[in-house]
């Protein structure tokens, strides 16, 4: 048989965002794969050189908007490390509660776009909705239902009074149940478990060859999470399991962001509990030195590294990143040969690509 | 602005989304306007299509990158006429913080006729709904050929209605503004001029082109900007350069050489000094250079 050559876009594989795939088929096998990529391409790593720390902070959370606390929080790090700023232990938790938060509403959309995928549109709905108390408690407390706006260089600029503590807490106990539930039918309910068990697996190995990190990695039994790799912020001093599954499938890696969101609920619940009082930002105009330095974070979709340079003035002379998405997608080569024309959606939204940081 | 009721008697009209490079910020919570009841787009008399040849209504996200350009004029030119846009977060409508790059191409009404703007970034799902409500007006003047209704004055009660915490557009008090510029250096979308004007210093912010992420606020040593809870800022595409907030700083002239300088204001004394007395309040309408004199008794330098 002679192979085919396809272009699927946004439109033909549920994605929110513009990505299109050559897709090389024999019948309807795909037996090879093309990413074209480029088109959320804004020219980031030129923008952020002709703007300066300060409104690098603002545009880096939107270099993303699914991960976007991730991207200001590694990158005040980097700022931080590089000018010696000892940031407030209370702002070491309440950037770990802001990650978590997030954590949870992205994990929830890649589940809820899954079940859409499947053709679940109840279970679709039911998981938007969950993710609304998440949605509701970010524009309760940060102002804003995506984009928190909660770093600034030296700690956090926003406050859980006592009584924003306590709603954080209850919003938490909220979500604990139907958490549970979801868990429980991504990995149990037959519809589901027919569609993604034995579908699109990475194996072990090509996981490592491939260098994937985050759910993608650890579906395939790499334990790999930053957070306790090497510990940052608030993260040596919070206790939480790496979710990990071995069949390297649609399933593990949907079972692995349930587990996730579980144990971000309960690290938001620890980081309450234990944070101390005082101040959450160190000093707010603070001299920033000549100097490099590499920063790390676990965002949702796995370690985002920094790489900043600064030369005395305010404005960076070099800065970039290595995101998750990059490695994971390209072992979607791995994942998708073998598999059905009809089964490429699922699979590509199971590795929950981030285009528009890896286009950036 | 007027609500667009849903009348039974009207179809459904189809929204066709165009992604035109963004964050996905904007694009998530179009997608909640799908799904989470409610937000739902049906409440509104619309529904979504995948499908741009049988779409009314377009609503397009992100700055415009070069590489996404065509396809975004492809598929606007699939959809059939009459057609309402609208630009839908502060990216499409002024680039937002991506304005100035090599990759980006727009604001989107460069290339494409937009009718409806919702700033925000992104914006919350109720102010997309109030954006689509006003584009539903627009529809159907165009279709029966009528003049749109005209914008109602008042903003609509219950949509600019408060709701907690919500982090809405930036205001401005010039009384305590001292010209530092501040939150002009720290503003990542470039959305704060400052202009020398003969009679003072004068403030623009363009809430098209804010993100509402209230750095200024944050880095502004006198509270002079603070952030609202209003969020209903959809508009009509006439309104775009008007959505501003100004303010004007006057000189005075100095009380002892007669120079104009901007005055001191108390907002900053408060930061400064614990308390002011008479011997602060008569240096502080001198300038810098009478104010040496006066204090030290003279030009040392
Ligand atoms: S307006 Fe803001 S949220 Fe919307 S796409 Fe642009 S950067 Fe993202
Ligand atoms: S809130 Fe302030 S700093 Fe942020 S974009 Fe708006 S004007 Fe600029």
């Amino acid at each position: 048989m002679t192979p085919s050559i396809i272009t699927l876009g946004p439109h033909q594989l549920a994605l929110e965002e513009p990505m299109y795939f050559k897709v090389e088929l024999e019948g309807d096998t795909v037996v090879g794969l093309d990413v074209m990529a480029g088109h959320v391409h804004r020219g980031m790593e030129h923008l952020v050189m002709k703007r300066n720390l300060y409104q690098n902070i603002t545009l880096l959370e939107r270099l993303c908007s699914l991960c976007s606390n991730s991207h200001p929080s590694t990158f005040c790090t980097a700022v931080e490390d590089i000018a010696g700023i000892v940031v407030p232990e209370r702002a070491e938790y309440l950037r770990a509660i802001a990650d978590e938060i997030k954590r949870i509403s992205s994990h929830l959309f890649n589940c809820a776009i899954m079940a859409h995928i499947i053709g679940q549109g109840a279970l679709f709905k039911n998981v938007m909705q969950i993710r609304e108390i998440m949605q509701e408690t970010k524009e309760a407390i940060y102002g804003n239902r995506m984009d928190l706006a909660a770093n600034c260089i030296g700690g956090v600029r926003y406050e859980l009074t006592p009584e924003l503590s306590m709603y954080l807490g209850q919003r938490m106990e909220l979500m604990k149940a139907p958490l549970d539930e979801l868990y429980r039918i991504y990995t149990t309910d037959p519809a589901i478990r027919v569609r993604t068990e034995g579908l699109g697996v990475l194996p072990r190995q090509e996981a490592k060859d491939y260098a994937v990190v985050g759910p993608v990695a650890r579906g395939s039994g790499i334990a790999y999470d930053v957070r306790k790799k090497s510990p940052y912020g608030a993260y040596d001093r919070l206790n939480f399991l790496v979710a990990t599954e071995t069949s390297g499938d649609v399933r593990a890696r949907a079972s692995v962001r349930l587990r996730e969101a579980q144990e971000s609920v309960s690290l938001i619940e620890q980081c309450l509990t234990r944070m101390p009082d005082g101040k959450s930002c160190a000093d707010i105009l603070p001299e920033i030195p000549a100097g490099e330095t590499i920063a790390k974070s676990e965002a949702p979709r796995g370690e985002l590294i920094y790489y900043l340079s600064t030369d005395g003035s305010d404005m960076p002379a070099r800065l970039k990143w290595r995101v998750p998405s990059y490695m994971n997608w390209d072992a979607l080569k791995v994942m998708l040969k073998g598999e059905r024309v009809t089964d490429i959606p699922l699979i590509v939204n199971s590795i929950d690509p981030c285009i528009s940081c890896t286009d950036r | 602005m007027a609500t667009a009721p849903k009348n039974l008697s009207e179809p459904l009209l189809q929204l066709y989304r165009i992604n035109a490079g963004s964050c996905n910020g904007c694009d998530v919570e179009l997608a909640t306007t799908a799904t989470v009841a409610s937000f739902d787009v049906e409440r509104i008399g619309c529904s979504y299509t995948e499908s741009p040849a049988e779409a009314d209504i377009v609503l397009v996200t992100g700055p415009l990158t070069v590489r996404v350009r065509e396809k975004v004029l492809r598929a606007y030119g699939e959809v059939p006429e009459p057609k309402i846009t609208v630009a839908v977060g502060v990216c499409p409508i002024s680039g937002g913080v991506f304005r100035d790059s090599y990759a980006v191409d727009g604001p989107v009404d460069r290339y494409l006729p937009v009718d409806v703007n919702v700033p925000g970034c992104p914006p919350r799902p109720q102010a997309i709904l109030a954006g689509i409500e006003e584009a539903v007006l627009l529809w159907r003047a165009r279709r029966d050929g009528v003049l749109p209704p005209p914008v109602a004055s008042q903003p609509h009660p219950e949509k600019g209605a408060v709701s907690t915490g919500v982090r809405g557009k930036m205001d401005f008090n010039p009384a305590a503004c001292v010209g530092c510029r501040m939150c002009e250096h720290v503003c990542a979308g470039g959305a704060i001029r400052f202009n020398e004007e003969f009679t003072g210093l004068r403030f623009t912010l363009w809430h098209n082109s804010c993100v509402f992420c209230g750095l200024c606020r944050h880095y502004c040593p006198t509270g002079a900007l603070t952030v609202t809870d209003e969020w209903q800022l959809a508009h009509r595409q006439d309104q775009k350069y008007h959505l501003t907030t100004q303010g004007i700083m006057p000189y005075a002239p100095c009380s002892g050489c007669g120079e104009l300088l901007l005055p001191v204001a108390p907002e900053l004394l408060r930061v400064a000094f614990r308390g002011t007395g008479r011997e602060i309040d008569r240096l502080k309408s001198l300038c810098t250079e009478c104010r040496q004199k006066q204090s030290i008794g003279g030009r040392r330098r």
